[in-house]
């Protein structure tokens, strides 16, 4: 049952990303972040083998916390990779807004001599 | 050579309008007035006496307009830069004591202090970012500065555009690039309007503390020129 749960959340996550695509609303490298776990949630939901085998690979004895444990990490990882890139823009944003107040005022000044 | 003020104001038309006057009479240097998206006719003041006026678009705070001044400064060839604040607290009269110090020493800084203007509570607050920087300078947010040609590119580059306060963190990116920083006394003013920007209430004080605790931390390490 929980099998059918996790194919349904991502046929359902790849779907919507598809959909975000098409309609312009997220792009490049997000899109295929997202489209990768919706892969990864089906996979796991048809084959949950997988998680056993790895954990066993691991030395882990209750695979459900390998599961948790890499789900929340990636999650992590990926708020902390959000944050640069806001950063990044951020950074963008200043210095294209002091940019702008330099080129007006050269302009004005063009402008009336 | 050539020499450009550069006054950062948010909403100041009525100290801008006591200031400048004052200012052109003093000094012989070419002055721009960075407006950070006022909304009170700071631009029409500056604009009305003759004096160029930097319009940001989006309000960056101080550091943002003064960065702005600073890279039009780059853009124009100036030799050096004065950055002075707008709400009166920096006598025009002063200018040339931070020229003087420039002129008679090797710094590619000088900063203009009034260690007396401080309190008790900012006293133990510079005292901490001292310990953790090893920054030998008196005060650290006085906005009184001279910058040369050298400071003027440090500062104009795209990592000091993510600074927030023109203190502590362009402090270390001025000593990490192996600059020389100096301080001279000078007199400065009550501020006309009451309150210092930085030391404004306490969340944003407990804001300034936490994010320049954790600037000066992530430097620990970074070389350190006196």
């Amino acid at each position: 049952m929980t099998n059918i749960t996790i194919l349904i959340i991502g046929a359902l996550l790849s779907i919507s990303i598809l959909y975000l695509v098409r309609r312009g609303k997220m792009h490049g490298p997000y899109a295929t972040w997202w489209l990768l776990v919706a892969v990864c949630a089906i996979v796991l939901s048809i084959f949950p083998q997988i998680i056993d085998w790895a954990a066993a690979q691991v030395g882990i004895t209750y695979p459900p916390t390998l599961l948790l444990v890499l789900s929340v990490s990636l999650i992590l990882v990926r708020m902390l990779t959000m944050d640069m890139a806001l950063t990044q823009k951020e950074r963008k944003i200043r210095r294209l807004t002091q940019k702008m107040a330099i080129l007006e005022e050269s302009q004005k000044n063009r402008l009336e001599p | 050579m050539k020499t450009l003020i550069v006054i950062p104001a948010f909403n100041e038309a009525e100290n801008l309008t006591k200031l400048l006057p004052l200012l052109i009479d003093a000094v012989s240097y070419d002055i721009v007035v960075v407006n950070d998206a006022s909304f009170d006719g700071t631009a029409e003041v500056v604009t009305g006496l003759g004096l160029q006026c930097l319009t940001l678009p989006l309000q960056l705070g101080a550091w943002g307009a003064t960065q702005t001044g600073i890279r039009y400064a780059q853009r124009m060839n100036y030799d050096l830069v004065i950055t002075m604040d707008a709400d009166g607290q920096h006598l025009p009269r002063e200018v040339e004591k931070l020229m003087d110090l420039y002129v008679n020493s090797q710094a590619d800084v000088v900063i203009g202090t009034f260690p007396s203007r401080l309190s008790r509570l900012k006293k133990l607050a510079w005292n901490f970012f001292k310990l953790l920087t090893h920054i030998k300078i008196e005060d650290l947010t006085s906005g009184f500065r001279l910058y040369d040609k050298r400071a003027i590119k440090v500062l104009s580059s795209r990592q000091a555009s993510m600074l927030d306060y023109q203190d502590v963190g362009v402090l270390l990116l001025l000593l990490g690039a192996g600059l020389t920083i100096k301080e001279v006394p000078v007199k400065m003013h009550d501020r006309s309007d009451g309150k210092s920007r930085v030391f404004s209430s306490w969340l944003v004080v407990l804001k300034y503390m936490v994010q320049t605790t954790t600037l000066c931390i992530a430097n620990i390490g970074k070389r350190t020129a006196k």
